[in-house]
């Protein structure tokens, strides 16, 4: 993925920024790139690469580690992320059939990000309310008895919030050619 | 050292928090649920709600409304407890606005306690009853859940005011090895899985020499369909907290991690705001209630691999490494975190361990069985009335679990399975239902009692494709490091996928039950050699189930999407309704010419819309295995 | 304390170094053990390719060879069905993950692989599990060698050579299970990577999958081999 200029020094003053402030020992890798996650929305291999500089480990690890844990992201997720939950009592229940709406609905597969970066779908091991099966995390929202209709719901509720944000910046834009 | 004794700091520390509790008292009180399973039924926007409500009619001054956590009824979700002075507190069930709006109305302002929405009362008293009073009150006991939804999990003083943390005042004046021998007297058996005694585990680990030792609390909770963990620590993190800093004082350690999960952000939450508050009053850092024991504690969030709650791949992973088991020996105990010897045990053993310093060993084993003291804690979910978090003395039977606490299965349908243990785990049949729980005899009958999952099927749940589920959920979860799991599993997962599209040929089972079997004994970690349980038990006890995907082509739950159509019977379709129509994704539904709704089979998803969209009153979408579709004749005929 | 121990491996009464595991011991001693990914020098056995079994006098099922330390009075046997079952089942496994295309693999002859096969009588091609198949470019961006991951199994000798002979870092282990694989950060290229082709994983590799690249005149065999 190639970087624009900007986004190039924003990852490089977020991953200064999150070194100077952690020790550098190898076990503080993981809480290193959580935390420059958790700013980025995923890990850049320049993110990596500058990690790795900084606990003077090799590139590879970072790589390594990042690719091994379910966590970590290497693109940039969706505005939106949904996150299917197929723990055993969501599969039981249809949680395949709820992914499965999500994916007809958003036109991506699972574990893609949708062209226009509005949305990311993943599927998650058990997130632990398994008495509101099936169980979707739609914006670290949960949200229980997620049925084929309630996708259609939650959809179309996610496009109003975007045709409304469209709206805003329209208006707000031409208030700045007025001005 | 402090010139007072730790019995006088704490009772300083009681005292403060009984009379912050009894000034809470004097004010009515709302305490919402809102664990994540709370908040996921809508418990935040009813906390909106009640807060509202409150406002509108002037009463804030008179009402506060806390946030509490889970109290195991999640099948009445989201609920909350008010208490009001001059009334028994009292929990209600299934909120919405309009019911907050009605009890803020009815109880709040005027004084009455709208019992026909009542779940039950939390105390004893003449007017209504309370949970112990429900059917299932009889089989339930709870120790840790005790206090799960009732106190404040984020609030220290909450804790205090009952007795939190008087295991510690109680251990500090004694001898480490006070704690170690209360501990193995009480025989309390390792609640992760696989139940080995966690006082040995804490011996082995001061008898090997380190100079340094690490407490860790496996809260790294990845079964699918178990949330225990989650639970306690949303609820109650002090308990938990109590437990390691006991078991430090005991094997001498000085610092301690808790490993939680990343997916649970709201228990990381809680368990950071709970060790806070427990440095703030003395009871975790330097000098510990006054004396010269130091210890801490420390949050490491795990990244999502289910293979961490492994005791070496978790070990790995806080070093920075992929989260990979190791050989062992060494074991944790002589060589762990940073090479040090290191206790690790799960949340609810922790849990358990300020509550036998508390009330004694004997105490704890007039629960349970001797083999196996104590309680066992389920989180009972899948085709069951009541779904949540249970509590029950070790030695149980399943039956009473799932008919009598958990009220038996929904909709009249007939039971098939249950599941137990998860991944690790097996599915036990019918006949099994009378074995009891506990460590050995789940063992014994193929199944373990593992974190605590457990999953209730009924007929429309078919076995292979839940044996398929739980392989397609350890191959995506191995690490890849060894043959058996990396390839084995793979190829186990790909027989059972070909069987549930009745791709299986004769040789599949016998095939499958072969490497099923060399997985088990050939895999490096408990993760690989457990990995096959839920193919073997299903082969044991479901084998016909099996044998109809491969030599018919059928699946007699009419579950696996391959093997069925979806289909309208003609006699029972009402020409008039077109409830499917607008119910199909992809409009795969149409009229035809004599007014029938039809499926075309082409364009058919099988998403199961349309079978629930069928009004009850004619349920003329059925499904059909295998999937032929009925002569034409009979469809066209009416 | 004596710095030997004695141990007993299919009969043959063998004197040990106190510490040494049994796989080096067998080795030492000329008694065959197949085996994949174990190091010597290595302080925590990698045992992930399952192929070192043994049964170990006393332990209730067969352990693997390069995990378990010798112990006065050892007495251990390195066939037994049990074991031959497990190696039988890892090798086939093994196997179904890796191009079977002998004939045009550089390390034909001299593979580690064909060595186990015929040592333990084990068939190279059998129908017990279907092939995994997979999409692997050839890298054959270093200028002596090239590397064909259709042909690895995941062992580990490379990075152990890249890692403690080398000390250079460039390749590791990425991903997870079945998509686990040996690679380079990003996955870049190796000429494009920090490898400095010091070669030492080539000669490291048991397999043929990292190997010398031929004479300017056979590219036209390796091309044809891509395509395949």
């Amino acid at each position: 993925m190639q970087l624009i200029e900007g986004e190039k020094d924003q990852i490089l003053a977020i991953v200064g920024e999150v070194l100077k402030n952690s020790p550098k020992q190898r076990e503080d890798l993981i809480p290193l790139l959580q935390k420059v996650q958790a700013k980025l929305g995923y890990l850049p291999a320049l993110a990596m690469e500058k990690i790795a500089d900084g606990l003077n480990i090799p590139a590879a690890d970072v790589y390594g580690l990042a690719t091994f844990y379910n966590q970590f992201r290497l693109n940039p997720p969706g505005k939106h992320q949904v996150k299917v939950c197929l723990g055993t009592a969501c599969y039981m229940v249809g949680g395949d059939i709820t992914l499965e709406s999500f994916e007809r609905r958003m036109e991506i597969k699972e574990g893609e990000t949708s062209p226009d970066r509005l949305y990311s779908l993943e599927r998650v091991a058990c997130v632990g309310c398994c008495t509101m099966a099936p169980v979707a995390v739609v914006d670290e929202e949960v949200e229980g008895k997620v049925t084929p209709t309630r996708v259609d719901g939650i959809m179309l509720a996610l496009q109003d919030e975007e045709k409304k944000n469209e709206k805003e910046l329209k208006s707000n834009q031409e208030e700045g050619e007025d001005a | 050292m402090s010139n007072f004794t730790p019995a006088e700091i704490y009772k300083e520390l009681l005292e403060e928090a009984i009379s912050q509790g009894e000034a809470r008292k004097e004010k009515t009180r709302v305490l919402v649920g809102t664990a994540t399973c709370g908040v996921a039924a809508g418990a935040l926007k009813i906390k909106e709600d009640f807060l509202r409500e409150i406002e509108s009619k002037n009463l804030s001054d008179d009402v506060d409304v806390f946030e509490v956590g889970c109290i195991g009824h999640c099948y009445a979700e989201p609920l909350a407890i008010i208490a009001k002075p001059g009334h028994p507190a009292i929990c209600y069930g299934r909120l919405d606005d309009g019911l907050v709006h009605r009890l803020v109305e009815d109880f709040l302002v005027a004084d009455d306690p709208s019992y026909e929405y009542a779940m039950a009362a939390l105390e004893r008293n003449d007017v209504f009853p309370t949970f112990e009073d429900f059917p299932r009150g009889i089989y339930e006991k709870k120790l840790i859940l005790e206090q799960c939804g009732f106190i404040d999990a984020r609030d220290v003083n909450s804790y205090l005011a009952r007795e939190g943390y008087s295991g510690l005042a109680k251990a500090l004046v004694e001898k480490p090895e006070w704690v170690l021998e209360e501990i193995k007297a009480a025989n309390l058996r390792g609640r992760g899985g696989a139940g080995f005694p966690a006082g040995l585990k804490w011996e082995a680990c001061i008898k090997s020499k380190g100079d340094a030792i690490y407490v860790i609390c496996n809260a790294d909770e990845g079964d699918p369909g178990a949330f225990m963990d989650r639970s306690i620590l949303e609820s109650d993190p002090h308990l938990v907290i109590e437990g390691m800093i006991l078991c430090a004082y005991t094997v001498g350690a000085q610092k301690g991690y808790l490993y939680i999960r990343a997916e649970y952000p709201r228990a990381v939450t809680h368990v950071q705001e709970a060790l806070e508050q427990a440095r703030m009053k003395g009871l975790l850092g330097n000098s510990i209630l006054g004396t010269d024991f130091n210890f801490d504690l420390e949050i490491f969030q795990g990244s999502g691999a289910f293979v961490c709650g492994e005791a070496t791949a978790l070990v790995n992973s806080m070093e920075g490494k992929m989260g990979m088991p190791e050989s062992r020996p060494p074991r944790l105990a002589q060589k762990g975190y940073r090479g040090k010897p290191t206790v690790l045990n799960n949340v609810k053993t922790f849990a358990y361990v300020p509550l036998i310093i508390r009330n004694g060993a004997d105490w704890f084993k007039e629960t349970g069985t001797p083999e196996s003291p104590g309680t066992a804690v389920f989180s009972l979910v899948g085709k069951v009335v009541n779904t949540g978090l249970v509590e029950v003395p070790m030695g149980t039977t399943l039956r009473q679990l799932i008919y009598d606490v958990g009220d038996g299965l929904p909709n009249d349908r007939e039971f098939k399975a249950v599941q137990i243990g998860g991944p690790s785990g097996g599915c036990l049949p019918e006949s099994a239902l009378d074995v009891p729980i506990d460590f050995d005899s789940l063992q014994d009958a193929g199944a373990i009692m593992g974190s605590g999952g457990l999953v209730v099927m009924d007929e429309d749940d078919c076995m292979v494709s839940v044996a398929r589920y739980f392989l397609e959920f350890t191959q995506h979860e191995s690490c890849g490091k060894c043959t058996f799991c990396r390839l084995g599993t793979k190829h186990m997962l790909d027989i059972l996928t070909d069987i549930t599209k009745g791709k299986g040929d004769g040789d599949s089972l016998a095939l499958l039950e072969e490497l099923a079997e060399d997985v088990r004994d050939g895999s490096l970690c408990n993760l690989g050699r457990t990995a096959p349980n839920p193919v073997l038990t299903t082969l044991k006890y479901f084998r016909d189930e099996y044998i109809a995907h491969i030599e018919e082509g059928r699946c007699p739950a009419l579950a696996c999407r391959d093997l069925i159509l979806y289909y309208i019977e003609p006699p029972k379709c009402s020409k008039l309704c077109n409830v499917c129509v607008g119910s199909c994704p992809t409009e795969a539904i149409f009229t035809r010419d004599d007014g029938l709704k039809e499926i075309d089979q082409e364009k058919c998803v099988k998403c199961d819309n349309c079978l629930k969209a069928c009004p009850g009153e004619y349920n003329a979408v059925v499904k059909i295995s295998p999937p032929v579709l009925p002569p034409e004749k009979v469809r066209v005929a009416k | 304390m004596s710095e030997y121990v004695n141990i007993t491996i299919d009969g043959h009464d063998i004197k040990a170094k106190k510490g040494e595991r049994v796989l080096w011991a067998a080795l030492d001693n000329d008694i065959y053990i197949p085996h994949l990914c174990g190091i010597r020098q290595e302080e925590r056995p990698n045992a992930g390719c399952r192929l070192c079994f043994v049964e170990v006098e006393g332990a209730s099922r067969p352990v693997t060879s390069c995990t378990k330390n010798v112990e006065e009075g050892m007495v251990i046997t390195t066939r037994s069905e049990r074991v031959d079952r497990l190696v039988k089942t890892a090798f086939e496994l093994i196997l179904s993950d890796h191009n079977l295309k002998c004939r045009e693999c550089p390390a034909n002859r001299s593979c580690v692989l064909q060595d186990i096969a015929k040592k333990r009588k084990i068939k190279l091609r059998h129908d017990r599990f279907k092939s995994i198949v997979r999409e692997f470019e050839i890298d054959d961006s270093p200028a002596e060698f090239a590397f064909d991951r259709s042909r690895c199994v995941l062992c580990g000798q490379c990075i152990w050579a890249d890692r403690e002979e080398a000390k250079v870092g460039a390749i590791g282990f990425t991903k997870r299970g079945i998509n686990r694989v040996v690679t380079t950060f990003k996955d870049l290229p190796l000429a494009e990577s920090i490898c400095t082709q010091c070669l030492l994983c080539v000669e490291a590799c048991p397999v043929g999958a990292l190997y010398y690249k031929k004479n300017e005149s056979d590219d036209s065999n390796k091309n044809s081999e891509k395509n395949s």
